[in-house]
């Protein structure tokens, strides 16, 4: 008759060989995993398999002491991410903070404090700025960047936008990340998927694919400069970025973003040779896009009359050197300008004339 | 004698089990159960505070060993969400956790999203944006049931974002607004043939304003039934303060729309409501502040994605399934999983 001994657990009667060899046939398994776990730097999970292992022996020496080892090793990174998080968000680094209270979640599934500042003080922060273009709708928006029109409701919502609204171009709408789908890749599916934890059986391939944007804090430094109006500042920060990550859509489809911004505005405020120069550098990253290309060409055609009426002004004033300095301005924006070359022709005629005068008159 | 022997500490296992679970998903202290010697002949089984260890035998399936361990058949999420994986070979190992191993559904590959969907009302043909074909309803819950979607109640979702229940990996929680009693015609049968509930947000001066509107008589048998019952506000208007409405008049409305439900929900149904769907989805600070300080807990928008437990309790999303959705429109609603690499 044998007997089970409850306190503590398990089933252990007898440490005679024949069992000790059948715990370790069936703890065998589960310490390799709680190995691989570990190793992956997957503690929880490491640690929920060396509790199988000792369910199954409680006495088994080595795993009471991993169990221990990582149990300890929770108890710190838990310790060290809750304090980083509360860190990262009293220098209000939303996105930072919410990685570390994630991380909190992820080792201790049910940690009141991280769960609590995740729900009521980290803002959601994945999100992008689109500058909306002519014929564009909520549903177009919502294909572009999720590959699905249906989630136009969800930039409506963002956007505190009333019931049908009208959108007009130059308008600028957040677009957030929509946790579980791809983000601003307009072919990406959108469906339902396993737990990645699940083994093969019925499991989706677990995807390859970039993560969402902005993960990196120092993009969302760069995004946040770029909301308040710090352009220099916010390209400065990703091209920093960039030369260490030549590579980074997410970096470069914040530059195009930001540059667009930039470029807009400045046009806004008239200062076209500096709008011109930010949407010159968008139009060689995004050459096809008709948004830039429309801009681009609206601020030199202003950049165009603006250089050639103030060298009508200065020939009217009789600065002849200046108003050809002007109108070559122009033959830069547009090299078959007719006006520019014939009023440049004109005026160094009249100069090499006075020139000449002033000469016979100097004998 | 054996018999009686086993079967009682099954029960006894099974109550423990359940009631634990029931009592507050793992924040208890465990009971060790010691099983008897008889079980142990029957099952080779190993237990720990955390843990049962099972060696399968054949015929055995999650369900069964949920019944027979964990005293709910219902549970068998728990061992497949475990193990991930609905097939149990004999000879296999199977571990079956005792308690809530994953409140928040965070782990270090991502976290889980509860899909809330926002039905509005039902006839036999589609008509419009709100009235969805009675055929494409049933089709659509067939389509959860087949596949493996759980349907959890209201107050197991309230739970779920409170940090107070673990839910199945692929929970869905269904909800119909306004208030149309063809609700009771078209899902309500289809709903009870598969076992799922609902939530129903009714905007209180529509119940008994029509033939297609739910009277309070309706609204009571539906509660007593376990589908939950909540607040649409009073007149379904955009809770949102309207350009150039005055700021008296505009908080006059917001009141009369968060409270006069209350006392008719109390005068009606027997309680108060706690939990509200903003009509429109619409809500700004103004408004969220206000439903809570009227002792709203919970409440809904229709922001089209899926909930994770440490959602915004006053602005849980909802995805609204419309007419022209087909069945694969409708599955795209259906992400149960955030894939990020949580470092």
């Amino acid at each position: 008759m044998l007997a089970w001994i409850a306190a503590g657990c398990a089933t252990v009667q007898q440490e005679n060989g024949a069992q000790r060899s059948q715990f370790e046939t069936l703890v065998a398994p589960h310490r390799q995993k709680a190995a691989e776990l570990a190793a992956q730097g997957r503690l929880r999970e490491a640690g929920n398999e060396w509790k199988v292992a000792l369910t199954i022996d409680p006495k088994d020496s080595v795993s009471l002491e991993e169990s221990k080892k990582i149990e300890e090793q929770i108890r710190q990174a838990v310790a060290d991410r809750l304090a980083r998080g509360e860190d990262a968000l009293k220098r209000g680094v939303h996105l930072e903070a919410r990685n570390h209270f994630l991380a909190v979640l992820a080792l201790d599934p049910s940690n009141r404090q991280a769960f609590d500042a995740l729900q009521t003080r980290v803002r959601d922060v994945r999100q992008i700025n689109h500058t909306v273009r002519a014929g564009e709708s909520l549903a177009s928006i919502a294909q572009f960047y999720y590959g699905d029109r249906s989630r136009s409701e969800v930039i409506w919502e963002t956007n505190q936008l009333p019931p049908n609204p009208k959108l007009s171009p130059g308008m600028v709408l957040k677009i957030p990340e929509i946790p579980g789908l791809p983000f601003g890749r307009p072919e990406a599916p959108a469906v339902a998927r396993p737990r990645p934890e699940a083994p093969a059986t019925g499991g989706t391939k677990p995807e390859t694919s970039e993560e969402a944007p902005y993960a990196n804090p120092a993009l969302t430094e760069a995004k946040e400069a770029s909301e308040k109006g710090d352009y220099v500042l916010a390209l400065a920060t990703i091209d920093r970025f960039l030369g260490q990550n030549p590579r980074s859509s997410e970096a470069i489809d914040l530059k195009r973003t930001v540059l667009f911004q930039q470029g807009k505005t400045l046009s806004d405020q008239n200062k076209l040779t500096d709008s011109y120069a930010a949407l010159n550098q968008l139009a060689k990253l995004s050459p096809k896009d008709k948004a830039v290309t429309s801009l681009l060409t609206s601020v030199r055609g202003r950049l165009i009359q603006q250089h050639y009426n103030q060298g009508i002004r200065f020939y009217r004033e009789e600065k002849l050197p200046e108003a050809v300095a002007e109108w070559r301005a122009v033959l830069q924006y547009d090299p078959s300008h007719e006006g520019a070359k014939r009023n440049i022709d004109q005026a160094e005629r009249l100069l090499k004339g006075l020139q000449a005068r002033q000469q016979k008159q100097g004998r | 004698m054996k018999d009686h022997k086993r079967r009682l500490w099954i029960k006894r296992a099974a109550l423990c089990a359940a009631a634990l679970y029931l009592a507050g998903c793992g924040a208890a202290t465990q009971t060790s159960i010691t099983p008897s010697t008889e079980e142990k002949s029957t099952y080779e089984t190993f237990e720990s505070q955390d843990y049962f260890v099972v060696i399968a035998k054949a015929g055995d399936t999650a369900a069964s060993l949920a019944a027979r361990f964990l005293g709910d058949k219902s549970l068998a999420w728990m061992i497949e969400d475990y193990s991930g994986g609905a097939t149990i070979a004999p000879g296999q190992q199977v571990v079956i956790p005792r308690k809530p191993w994953d409140l928040s559904g965070v782990s270090a590959s991502g976290y889980q999203l509860v899909p809330v969907l926002c039905y509005h009302n039902l006839a036999p043909q589609a008509k419009g944006r709100m009235i969805l074909g009675a055929k494409a309803f049933e089709e659509q819950m067939r389509y959860l049931k087949a596949n493996g979607f759980r349907v959890i109640n209201l107050k197991q979702f309230v739970e779920f974002v409170s940090l107070k229940r673990q839910l199945p990996q692929k929970s869905v929680l269904l909800t119909f607004d306004d208030g149309y009693r063809s609700f009771l015609q078209y899902a309500y049968p289809v709903l009870k043939e598969l076992d799922f509930t609902a939530t129903l947000f009714v905007y209180t001066d529509y119940v008994g304003a029509g033939s297609n509107a739910f009277s309070w008589a309706d609204l009571k048998k539906l509660a007593a039934e376990s589908f939950d019952v909540q607040a649409h506000t009073k007149s379904h208007g955009d809770m949102v303060r309207a350009a150039n409405e005055p700021a008296a008049e505009y908080d006059r409305r917001l009141e009369a729309e968060l409270t006069l439900p209350k006392a008719l929900f109390q005068k009606n149904l027997g309680y108060e409501p706690s939990i509200l769907a903003y009509p429109y989805g619409r809500q700004d600070d103004t408004v969220v502040r206000r439903a809570k300080e009227r002792g709203y807990a919970t409440a809904f928008t229709v922001r089209r994605q899926g909930s994770p437990s440490f959602v915004d309790p006053l602005r849980i999303h909802r995805s609204q399934i419309y007419p022209e959705m087909n069945l694969d429109d409708f599955i795209k609603n259906l992400n149960v999983f955030s894939r990020e690499e949580i470092k």
